[in-house]
């Protein structure tokens, strides 16, 4: 017997990077990775998890999400009676206790992830400024391996490189500053929008070629010259991109302009749902759904991919970088508000709201997600999101798988919509259903593939030995919430929805080579503008938990 | 006959006894009662640790005896039935009730009637802070019922109460109908600073001698003999709450505001009588 050596038993595997779609097999695991099968068939497991009749798949990847940081903590803060109705998280000899609620107390974030069989998620949205705040908190955020994308569409010195045409000035701040954040790739969030946002009342950009106040670039020029310089330093992800005029009626334009603005280099645009819109002026009348010329666009240029941030019905709390958004959002609901201004890097804006199904402009929302996943073709560049919590909490993934694999029941739903979502959408007519083997692509190998992470979202030799064992069941919802088995790291950590071990999981991060002589400059600048000091700026590595290196240093030189 | 339990606790940490209503009770035996599980502090107890428990709760009445003082929650979340304190009880007496009545021979702590739906209390001693109110980062406090309190109550009365009563006899504190929605809350006695701050609707009556000066954000309307007024002091008699008849038939300065919200709540100053 082989100390450390687990197997699991004749699980129907689904590992689609592999091109394992169904097939019962046995799984090793050693060292917390997955390795290939003893080639002495008399070699015996220190464990044997029997998996006859069950589904095997990699564990699920959450790949934008608002789980940590400043942000989430004013939410959290932000919405006691929210807490005080919720669910009670108890503590138990291996639990910390937690509040649930549209944003989750970090322990109760990991402890519900993990029991629904996801392994891996990624903050969307850290001010560097909030870097320090970000790794503390995943430092309480059990089960999860975690990473998170680093603002830098509104950022000073991006837009003061671009204007000044100095690429090689960009490129090294980049480095820089995803180095100093210890984050994971640059996110663009309402590209100049927020900055415009700062400078006048009810400011923002009205479209890719717009003037920012006082920098003179558009911001056209920052996701093409941010996605560029991603490119040359070679990250795993290069940019995630939350396009300008989030929630606008007609920013299906602003939204295909983006995707062309990349000009065939690499972009993930986010929560795309909410920048499919037709219609204009801000009228309700004229509303629609424009996901299929948006959908056409993606399924013919293989450089873009996507995430859907699809709407559920119900409250939850709407939590952004985009600081128009949060305003104009506000207004809307008339609820309590939160703006916040990072000095020279982002904005943010919090507000709550509530999603209707007899609205016809949120049920357009529900309808316009599930369209997303049905008109693009190719799985691959479409991965399962609510942009928790914005479009929902990410508790509702099953709901949403079962939508994508149940086109009955979503049928049902619809025809609880407002009556127009019919005429306004083609969800009425799309008739696709998702297998097990699209789903096991667009919650794990997909988002794996697309964050260049080459030991996720698979089930091959040297893959993380993070595993989800679900109990098939004909209602598909049913069989995700719950799964049998997820196992972390090769060990077991959730059994039947009871955590059995709350380790808390590897920090994912990138440090890309960059020319150190450009620091000087960056110093100047910093030292002239910023409010704490150059030195105590970048994250030191005693804040990260079990680091780990995705991407090679060398890149980029 | 009605449950009658009685506190035999000894303790200066709070006992919580949320969730014991006379709907939960109506059809469980003493034995059941007995366990229903309570709070003291952090650790969870049978209620028959700290209560004397006989009688039956088929008639859905209770009757609460000892010094309840430390103990929280009574009548939270009821929606039928009768509770009475013979003596004073903690925070929280009929948070978020929907219906039935509880009546408070002695003191109330604070959080008397929280976001209460329906349903009526009557504390003849006095209350603490947040009477009716909302509770932290809720968008509406009391939005239904008739909360009445013969005594003095603290601040923050009715804080963002949407609908319903509130009368006090004695003073009330700080910041009375703060951010109120709508509603009805009278003080017969004095009253604190800042009433109204931030109110949309609704009306606060003060009825009694020396009231506050008025926010800034508050503009004289008239003053009148106003038809309304007896009659909700009437319907306050009616339910054994004691008013002068000079009071109920008083003059009144009537303002509006707060113009820094909606603007479209009213305070009632009453003129006092000459005796």
């Amino acid at each position: 017997m082989t100390k450390d050596l687990i197997k699991i038993s004749q699980g129907t595997l689904y590992d689609p990077a592999n091109g394992v779609d169904g097939e019962v097999r046995d799984l090793w695991i050693q060292g917390g990775r997955i390795i290939a099968a003893p080639s002495d068939p008399a070699t015996k497991p220190a464990r044997t998890i029997e998996a006859e009749g069950l589904v095997v798949m990699p564990g699920g990847i959450d790949m934008h999400c608002h789980i940590a940081g400043p942000k989430v903590n004013v939410a959290r803060k932000m919405r006691p009676e929210e807490k005080r109705k919720a669910e009670v998280i108890s503590r138990t000899d291996v639990t910390h206790s937690g509040t649930l609620g549209s944003v989750p107390s970090t322990f109760a974030t990991g402890y519900k992830y993990a029991g629904m069989g996801y392994t891996t998620a990624f903050d969307a949205a850290i001010p560097p400024l909030g870097a320090r705040h970000a790794h503390e908190e995943f430092d309480d955020t059990p089960c999860l391996d975690k990473g998170f994308y680093v603002l830098m569409g509104n950022n000073h010195y991006v837009m003061q490189s671009i204007q000044q045409n100095e690429p090689k000035k960009l490129k090294a701040f980049i480095a820089w500053l995803l180095t100093a954040a210890k984050g994971f790739a640059p996110k663009l969030v309402n590209p100049g929008g927020v900055e415009v946002w700062k400078h006048r009342q009810a400011g923002n950009v009205s479209g890719l070629d717009t003037e920012v106040d006082h920098f003179g670039v558009t911001p056209r020029q920052i996701v093409s010259q941010v996605a560029q310089s991603a490119q040359e330093l070679g990250l795993p992800h290069p940019v995630h991109i939350h396009c300008n005029n989030l929630g606008m009626p007609g920013n299906w334009e602003t939204t295909l302009e983006t995707m062309r603005a990349l000009e065939g280099r690499r972009g993930h645009l986010t929560h795309i749902q909410f920048h499919s819109y037709g219609g204009g002026e801000g009228d309700e009348n004229t509303f629609n759904s424009k996901v299929v010329p948006l959908a056409d666009y993606v399924n013919s240029h293989p450089n873009v991919t996507i995430d859907v941030g699809q709407v559920l019905f119900g409250e939850t709390t709407s939590m952004t970088g985009d600081g128009p958004l949060g305003y104009f959002l506000s207004n809307i609901y008339g609820g309590k508000w939160f703006s916040s201004d990072t000095e020279m890097e982002a904005g943010c804006g919090i507000t709550p709201i509530k999603y209707k199904n007899k609205s016809l402009v949120h049920a357009l929302q529900w309808a316009i997600g599930l369209e997303w996943y049905l008109l693009v073709d190719d799985p691959w560049r479409v991965v399962m999101s609510t942009d928790h919590p914005n479009g929902g909490s990410f508790l509702a993934y099953p709901q949403i798988i079962r939508f994508l694999m149940d086109r009955t029941y979503r049928q049902d739903v619809l025809k609880t919509c407002h009556p127009l979502v019919g005429r306004r959408s083609t969800l009425a007519d799309l008739h696709r259903e998702y297998t097990l083997n699209e789903i096991a692509i667009i919650t794990r190998a997909g988002p794996a593939r697309i964050l260049g992470l080459t030991n996720k979202g698979h089930l091959g030799p040297g893959a993380d030995a993070d595993i989800t064992i679900y109990t098939p069941h004909e209602n598909k919802e049913i069989m995700f919430e719950l799964p049998r088995l997820v196992i972390k790291s090769g060990e077991v950590i959730v059994e039947q929805g009871e955590v059995r071990d709350s380790r808390i999981g590897k920090t994912l991060h990138v440090a890309p080579a960059y020319d150190v002589d450009a620091e000087a400059d960056i110093q100047e600048w910093f030292e002239k503008y910023y409010s704490i000091r150059w030195r105590n700026y970048p994250v030191d590595p005693s804040y990260m938990h079990q680091p780990e290196l995705i991407g090679s240093p060398n890149h980029g030189n | 006959m009605p449950l009658t339990l009685t506190y035999t606790g000894q303790t200066s940490v709070p006992v919580e006894i949320e969730g014991f209503t006379p709907s939960w009770a109506k059809d469980k035996s003493l034995a059941e009662i007995e366990q229903f599980e309570i709070f003291h502090g952090n650790q969870k107890l049978p209620l028959a640790e700290m209560f004397r428990v006989e009688g039956n709760a088929s008639d859905l009445r209770f009757d609460l005896e000892g010094d309840l003082s430390g103990v929280h929650w009574i009548g939270a979340h009821m929606s039928e039935g009768a509770i009475h304190i013979h003596g004073s009880g903690g925070r929280h007496i009929g948070s978020e009730m929907r219906g039935g009545e509880i009546h408070v021979d002695g003191d109330a702590g604070g959080w008397l009637g929280a976001e209460m739906h329906a349903g009526f209390i009557h504390v003849q001693g006095s209350a603490g802070h947040l009477v009716g109110a909302a509770y932290r980062g809720s968008a509406k406090g009391m939005t239904g019922g008739m909360i009445l309190v013969d005594g003095d109550a603290g601040n923050e009365v009715g804080l963002t109460m949407r609908r319903g009563m509130i009368a006090i006899g004695g003073r009330a504190g700080d910041v009375l109908g703060f951010n109120m929605i709508a509603g009805t809350v009278l003080v017969f006695g004095e009253c604190g600073i800042r009433p109204g701050a931030g109110m949309r609707r609704g009306t606060l009556g003060l009825l009694g001698p020396n009231p506050p000066a008025l926010l800034p954000s508050f503009r004289y309307a008239c003053t009148s003999h106003l038809q309304v007024l007896p009659m909700m002091c009437n319907q306050l008699r009616e339910q054994g709450f004691g008013i002068e008849s000079s009071v109920a038939n008083a003059e009144c300065d009537i303002y509006s505001g707060d113009l820094v919200a909606l603007g479209k709540g009213e305070i009632l100053i009453a003129h006092q009588s000459a005796s």
